[in-house]
């Protein structure tokens, strides 16, 4: 019992110190998520240059913990003041989606600068303060643990005093609260926004530098995870809410710890994926809201650009079609080939986000996961049943949208920002639990010797065969979708998207037509899930990841959301720019986020426009 | 009917321009990097160089490992090419990076087959790129080498044409466990595996090891890869009373895990499956790696004529010592010149050369020879390791202490 009572302690402590990291970060992505509405994915990469700011100082420089700090700081203050000013304010009049693409472009540069300048490999960050560890009742406590606690509350008492006392604080608080009313009663809202993300930036930076301190190490790809762990955080304390983001990074840090030692290690990102939706549905404001019901957000309709569809005639439609049709005969280079089938492959998942996200409203950051379902299904299909391919693809398409729709079932409550929180947590969900249930899915040994797929004794096998195959399942796709979208039913989904109150006011049962959205964008993207496994031969849990969930939206947003054709021009640019590149070497993604930010700057309603 | 008309002659118009841009577009290969050419090449250099291609991570995660593989590989070159190269032409790789991503590696697995310079291709680094790009090597009738390839079902899956000189975790696994329990008489064993292809089926044939040793494994504990904290982890193991610690982890984690093992208040000897052992795992973990045993498969400090040699080589290139990643390369790029040597310059031939090579000097197994069945190397070596003063050092045969 003695050693209960002791296990239960230090994980407590466990919990309690990487909770702090995660309060961190969580505090400045609610800072701006607050005042700029922006959902910030260069966060995580502010927060590793943090860790490379302090590591240069403390181990080339042989400066002092608390000048690292203070130089941590200042750096990447000043490095989220350039990212407003030169990423984002620019696009201060476009829609609010244009953002949250420039900071998807921003990170690969800062990511892939670190990892040219530093070299991708770990650095060790040695640590005097490690050594220093205490006996308190049995309990082990180390010096580092006291440091991040006490570098944690003295930050957010600054942070609280700030917000409470000071005149740029009230300012702030004034902007996240009616950005147009504070503006109308003399806030300089602009200077407020570069502020709040020179004060994040420096939150991130600190947070970077304790983590780094703390595990002993850098390395360039530190900052997704930690992006996606401030989101999961952020979200169980309540958007935009700085003690709940504090208190949710607490409660996400003690909730992982008690998992794992529960559970085990592996369940770790799994159970908080699983507790973060629980209280999305429960308490869809965050924990520490008084609030029970979101407010309606006004993001819901305006996230969508008001703007015209570039308009395409129906010939140089058709044109281009029978063109990518007959390119095989022209052009048989099978590397042209394999490219183009990636990007018939990728442009099926976008079709599925633009309908979900672009025509309905639903923002989707989840669709790697019913790939990843309909890849499996199909796989084991074939595999252990002996399922002809026909019949499995269609078959794991219709698994895919079942399961799609019982996972998204209880986000439906959620709006905007929340669903893409949610939608991001369930295609982790899915790998999570694919790598976990060893008996089915053959856990992290994935599966081999998927057979090619096949229609009636045909095989694709060859670079063309399998181009044509992918070309046709997209045309009909875009077909089925175009015609969809047409329809009164997709006149009820655009309703959705404007205005929900309004919908339902109109006897638009609500449930229905959002389970409609996601089950035909589940079977698209388990279509396109199935036949890559197939094309691959082999899957595991690390085929699909939500880095391509990410990828997917890009191009979408690229392409201009709701816009059919947009989605197929985005998966084309995206898939070929990596390529075309190529020669660039070791820069190739740090262009690739250049090409990003300038598209979205000159045309920040998508190349096509939004439909 | 004009109207008509207009439309498909508009259509019939469009197509032709697209499809003329189109072939046009094709013949533009972007310029792919090649290896600086080495120095001392004399006779070699009038030649036409032989290609071979490189499919493997210089960007994204995994970047640092085909960092390591470069380094490697160019040393080998400036052995061979620096010697006359092959068959009196000096030999080149294509490093087309692919961030072992099976998007890019599918990609540049049609490159490289449509590629007639291309005899043999390197890589990929993890499995999902690596098995993702199998099919499409084997029906292109080029041989793909993957030498960092332990996933048990590599060579069979991919077919004749897919080779692998990586360890297998069947001949990995049952040698640390040895390791641990005979030589170092550990009996109750806590197990730290990474939660990977790699991982999981190392994990699962220590076990099996383990259970006919006669030892017992009191707590066993998978991780993912991008995991940080494992003190959670460790407390819980702790619970369990072991004598032992074993880590099936790469070098980042690894050392993480040694740090945090006395954070954790957690006091055993730490065990290691050989991935551990790289310079940057000494780094990493500093003083909470001392007196860690390693069952390796490569000593830099190796005084042996096979290894002293190369290491100092390379040593003198790089200032800096190699890891297992970078040896391994080397030792690639060897045996793939020496089967070119055996069957021709061509893709037949580095497969014919594959199949009779025999005895090829290696760094890593001193002399390796191939199963042409299985396509893997038969009876590899392994040597029992030991951290000592901040250093990879044979162990000294001496049990530690368990009470």
């Amino acid at each position: 019992m003695d050693s209960l009572l002791r296990t239960f302690a230090d994980q407590t402590i466990n919990g309690l110190v990487i909770g702090n990291i995660y309060a961190f970060i969580a505090v400045g992505l609610a800072l701006i998520f607050g005042v700029g509405n922006l959902i910030n994915f260069a966060h995580g990469s502010i927060f590793m240059v943090g860790a490379y700011v302090g590591w240069v100082c403390v181990t080339w420089w042989g400066l002092p913990l608390f000048t690292a700090f203070l130089v941590t700081t200042l750096v990447c203050a000043l490095l989220g003041v350039i990212i407003e000013r030169f990423a984002l304010y620019p696009l201060r009049s476009a829609p609010p989606i244009a953002p949250l693409l420039a900071t998807i472009g921003v990170s690969f540069m800062i990511d892939q600068a670190v990892q040219i300048i530093f070299t991708p490999n770990p650095q060790a960050f040695p640590n005097p303060l490690l050594a220093y560890r205490f006996q308190v009742g049995g309990v082990t406590v180390g010096a580092i643990d006291l440091l991040i606690a006490g570098i944690g509350v003295a930050t957010a008492a600054a942070l609280y005093l700030f917000l409470r006392f000071t005149q740029w604080g009230w300012a702030l608080r004034a902007t996240a609260q009616d950005r147009e009313a504070a503006q109308q009663m003399g806030v300089d809202v602009v200077a407020v926004n570069r502020m709040t993300f020179a004060i994040a930036s420096a939150l991130g930076g600190i947070a970077g530098l304790l983590v780094g301190m703390y595990f002993n190490t850098v390395y360039p790809t530190m900052s997704f995870q930690a992006t996606l762990k401030g989101f999961a955080a952020v979200v169980l304390g309540g958007l935009g809410n700085v003690p709940g983001a504090v208190l949710g990074g607490l409660l996400l840090g003690l909730i992982e710890s008690y998992g794992v030692a529960i559970f085990g290690a592996t369940y770790r990102n799994l159970f908080a994926f699983v507790i973060l939706i629980a209280v999305l549905v429960w308490r869809p404001n965050g924990i520490f809201t008084n609030q029970r019901r979101t407010a309606p957000e006004p993001l819901t309709g305006t996230f969508i650009a008001r703007s015209r569809p570039v308009h395409i005639p129906a010939w140089a439609i058709a044109a281009l079609t029978v063109a990518a049709l007959a390119l095989p005969f022209f052009a048989p280079n099978p590397y042209l080939l394999q490219i183009l089938t990636n990007a018939w492959l990728l442009g099926m998942v976008a079709l599925s986000v633009t309908l979900v996200t672009g025509t309905a409203g639903q923002t989707s950051l989840g669709q790697a996961g019913f790939m990843a379902i309909g890849a499996y299904a199909s796989a084991l299909l074939t595999q252990r049943l002996g399922w002809p391919f026909e019949l499995s693809l269609l078959a794991s398409a219709l698994v895919s949208a079942v399961i799609g729709v019982l996972l998204v079932l209880p986000a439906f409550r959620l709006r905007a920002v929340y669903i893409a929180i949610a939608t991001l947590a369930i295609g982790e969900i899915v790998n999570q639990v694919i790598l976990n249930w060893d008996s089915l899915t053959n856990g992290a040994m994935g599966i081999t010797n998927i057979a090619p797929p096949s229609l009636f004794g045909w095989q694709a096998i060859r670079p063309h065969e399998i181009y044509w195959f992918t070309l046709v399942l997209l045309i009909l796709a875009a077909l089925v979708q175009h015609r969809l979208v047409r329809s009164p039913l997709g006149r009820t989904w655009r309703a959705l998207r404007e205005d929900e109150v309004a919908a339902q006011a109109f006897g638009i049962d609500l449930n229905r037509y959002k389970t409609l959205v996601f089950a035909v964008a589940a079977f698209i993207a388990g279509l396109s899930g199935a036949v890559t496994g197939h094309m691959y031969s082999y899957i595991s849990h690390e085929t699909f990841t939500n880095t391509t969930s990410i990828l997917v939206l890009t191009m979408v947003i690229l392409g201009g959301m709701g816009n059919l054709l947009g989605a197929i021009v985005g998966a084309v640019a995206l898939t070929a720019l990596p390529e075309l590149f190529r020669g660039l070497a070791d820069y190739r993604y740090l262009i690739y986020g250049l090409t990003l930010l300038l598209l979205i700057r000159f045309r920040p309603q998508g190349l096509l426009g939004t439909d | 009917m004009h109207k008509r008309t207009r439309f498909y002659l508009r259509v019939l118009l469009m197509t032709a321009v697209s499809l003329l841009l189109a072939a046009c577009a094709v013949p533009i290969q972007p310029a792919a990097q090649t290896a600086p050419p080495s120095a001392g090449q004399t006779s070699a250099q009038t030649a036409e160089p032989i290609y071979i291609g490189v499919s493997g991570p210089l960007t994204g995660p995994n970047a640092r490992y085909g960092e390591q593989w470069k380094k490697g590989f160019d040393l080998a070159l400036e052995e061979i090419n620096g010697a006359g190269g092959v068959n009196g032409r000096p030999l080149e790789y294509i490093f087309e990076d692919s961030q072992s991503d099976p998007k890019q590696s599918v990609v540049v697995a049609q490159k490289f087959v449509a590629d007639p310079r291309i005899i043999v291709e390197l890589g990929d680094f993890a499995s999902p790129a690596s098995m993702a790009a199998s099919p499409i090597y084997q029906r292109g009738g080029l041989v793909q080498f993957g030498f960092t390839n332990s996933h048990p079902d590599f060579t069979n899956a991919g077919g004749e044409y897919t080779w692998s000189n990586s360890v297998t975790q069947a001949q990995a696994s049952p040698a640390l466990a040895d390791y641990a329990v005979t030589d170092l008489g550990l009996d109750k064993l806590a197990v730290f595996y990474l939660n990977t292809d790699w991982g999981k089926s190392s994990y699962d044939l220590f076990a099996q090891r383990v259970e006919e040793l006669g030892a017992e494994i009191v707590a066993s504990e998978a991780y993912l890869p991008e995991e940080k904290d494992f003190r959670s982890a460790l407390t819980r193991a702790r619970e369990a009373a072991p004598n032992g610690l074993v880590l099936i982890s790469y070098q980042a984690d690894g050392a993480l895990i040694a740090q945090q093992v006395a954070q954790a208040g957690l006091d055993v000897p730490i065990v290691g499956a050989s991935s551990l052992q790289s310079p940057d795992f000494l780094n990493l973990g500093g003083e909470a790696v001392e007196g860690v045993y390693i069952r390796g498969q490569f000593l830099p400090t190796d005084p042996r004529p096979h290894v002293k040699p190369v290491v100092d080589r390379y040593i003198a290139k790089y200032n800096e010592t190699p890891d297992f990643f970078a040896i391994h390369a080397y030792d690639t790029m060897k045996l793939i010149a020496q089967a070119i040597e055996l069957g021709g310059a061509t893709r037949e031939g580095v497969l014919a050369g594959l199949k009779q090579v025999k005895d090829v000097p290696s760094v890593i197994y001193e002399t390796a020879n191939f199963d042409p069945e299985t396509r893997r190397v038969v009876d590899p070596q392994f040597v029992n390791l030991q951290v000592v003063d901040g250093e990879f050092v044979l162990w000294d045969g001496v049990k530690p202490n368990t009470q």
